[in-house]
């Protein structure tokens, strides 16, 4: 039978701005290619233009609805260059506020994968309680999307007052809002007969792909940066990797569920254990001659920066190894043999943002 | 921080290949430089000792020597160290073989790096365009003599 060629996106709601062609035969996707690069804006090339400190917002911006943990990847290689380590008090608040980011991240990202299944109203249960994070967000820096608040040496301002009695209070609430969220929507028979056995990825050729964060641990792949090689304070406050065995888009999404309420809990954690003393420290304008390879657990995964430097106050070369980019690129092995009505799904389980895959 | 671990698979590395250049950067970090006539032999045998997931690859133009430094790092999801695999080639001929036989995720990084330097990866299933615009001709954006 001949296969029908269709081009899904990059206008479609359910792509974002990146393409998939695929091959149907019936509603029956035979192959799918992603086509990315709508939204590439040569970021590298940007930052080997600029100085490190003006690097840090441009950075941010290949993931700006996780922009902290974004630009710290690039801060910690920056500062492993310069051979600086933070004061403890800036490391517990970088913690706090990756963790900030990854709940927005994660709610975010499973609003729209409730949409893409049917669930209208979820979508914008998601969307709202994002904002309570976003206020502490607000709190501490002065914005909500972007905050340019990971500096070399630290971090921009030091927590407000009264940050701790406000993040105490939200947790409270969403906590409880999360039993909401899994009687509505995980605990649905709707949403899981969507969901199940739906775009399926092996432990080993989720390794082998090269996929990585919630996409990687929900094929049961046991690994986590802030676990594996631990950076900033996560060594000192007690957490476990949340995994999934099925490999499927339900595994994914209860990945991300999972996290936020761990995420929760490491800032309950950080926040008790908050040393006192100084939130920066100064840091060189040049960094010596070399190399150096951060990497850092974000909403979607492992951010990876290789940063060369050949002794001034410009990096020679940024590499951003970004996670939507590894995760996308294995859609295709994710889509062979499922309908067309599950493309979206698939799509959203791994929670792409075509913004840092494209950079 | 110690970095037992890491000596030894250096070690080991280096008792196997002896044209390598190994180092331990520091913990979680060893890097090896080798010439890209050994890199298909190092990359079977790096899998092999449970190097199972390739994370990256870029290209850096080293213009004043006249090279492209390629760098593929690859991390060992069990043992937990990120080994850096380095090699060069010159910027008038930029072949070198392409590791996606062994890293199957290699294969967007390597297109990507094929379309911002114009290093080819020989054997690579397609090398066509990834990121930059359909009808983009002949510049590569990240080599350093680019202008717009």
């Amino acid at each position: 039978m001949a296969t029908l060629h269709v081009s899904f996106g990059p206008q479609h709601p359910g792509s974002g701005p990146m393409r998939l062609i695929l091959d149907l035969d019936g509603d029956i996707v035979v192959k799918a290619v992603p086509d990315i690069g709508y939204v590439h804006r040569n970021i590298e090339k940007i930052a080997e233009k600029r100085s490190h400190i003006v690097n840090v917002p441009v950075l941010e911006r290949i993931s700006n609805i996780d922009s902290f943990n974004a630009s710290l990847g690039y801060i910690m290689a920056v500062e492993e260059l310069m051979n600086i380590t933070p004061p403890p008090r800036a490391q517990f608040i970088r913690v706090i506020m990756s963790e900030l980011n990854r709940i927005m991240s994660h709610l975010y990202g499973l609003a729209i994968s409730f949409e893409s299944s049917g669930l209208l109203a979820p979508l914008y249960w998601g969307i709202a309680d994002r904002e309570l994070f976003l206020d502490l967000a607000e709190m501490v820096t002065g914005s909500r999307i972007t905050y340019t608040y990971a500096m070399l040496g630290g971090v921009r301002e030091d927590l407000p007052n009264g940050f701790k009695d406000q993040a105490i209070k939200t947790f409270n609430y969403f906590e409880k809002r999360l039993d909401e969220y899994y009687d509505m929507i995980f605990g649905n028979k709707t949403y899981q007969m969507r969901l199940k056995g739906v775009g399926v990825l092996k432990h080993d050729d989720a390794i082998k792909l090269g996929v990585t964060g919630p996409t990687l641990r929900g094929s049961g792949v046991n690994v986590d940066v802030r676990v594996d090689e631990p950076y900033a304070a996560y060594e000192q406050i007690d957490f476990k990797i949340i995994t999934e065995e099925t490999g499927d888009s339900f595994a994914r999404a209860m990945v991300r569920f999972n996290e936020i309420r761990e995420s929760m809990s490491i800032i309950r954690k950080a926040l008790d254990k908050l040393p006192e003393g100084p939130f920066r420290e100064r840091a060189p304008f040049r960094t010596p001659e070399g190399e150096a390879y951060s990497r850092i657990e974000s909403g979607r995964g492992e951010i990876g920066y290789y940063v060369v430097s050949d002794g001034t106050d410009k990096p020679y070369r940024v590499k951003i190894s970004a996670p939507s980019f590894r995760n996308i690129s294995a859609l295709p092995h994710m889509m062979k043999g499922a309908h067309m009505a599950d493309v979206p799904i698939i799509i959203f389980s791994t929670d792409p943002w075509p913004f840092d895959s494209d950079r | 921080m110690s970095s037992e671990l890491e000596n030894k698979l250096a070690e080991e590395i280096k008792s196997q290949f002896p044209n390598a250049e190994v180092k331990v950067q520091r913990k979680f970090r060893i890097s090896l430089s080798i010439d890209k006539e050994s890199i298909i032999e190092i990359a079977r045998y790096l899998r092999e000792i449970g190097f199972d997931q390739a994370v990256s690859v870029s290209g850096v133009d080293k213009i004043k020597e006249n090279m492209f430094i390629v760098v593929y790092h690859i991390w060992s999801t069990s043992k937990k160290v990120l080994a850096s695999l380095k090699t060069q080639v010159p910027r008038d001929n930029p072949n070198l073989p392409s590791l996606v036989k062994i890293f199957e995720s290699v294969n967007w990084h390597e297109k990507e790096t094929h379309e911002m330097f114009g290093i080819n990866f020989e054997g690579h299933p397609d090398l066509g365009r990834l990121l930059l615009p359909e009808g983009w001709e002949g510049k590569f954006p990240l080599r350093k003599d680019f202008v717009k």
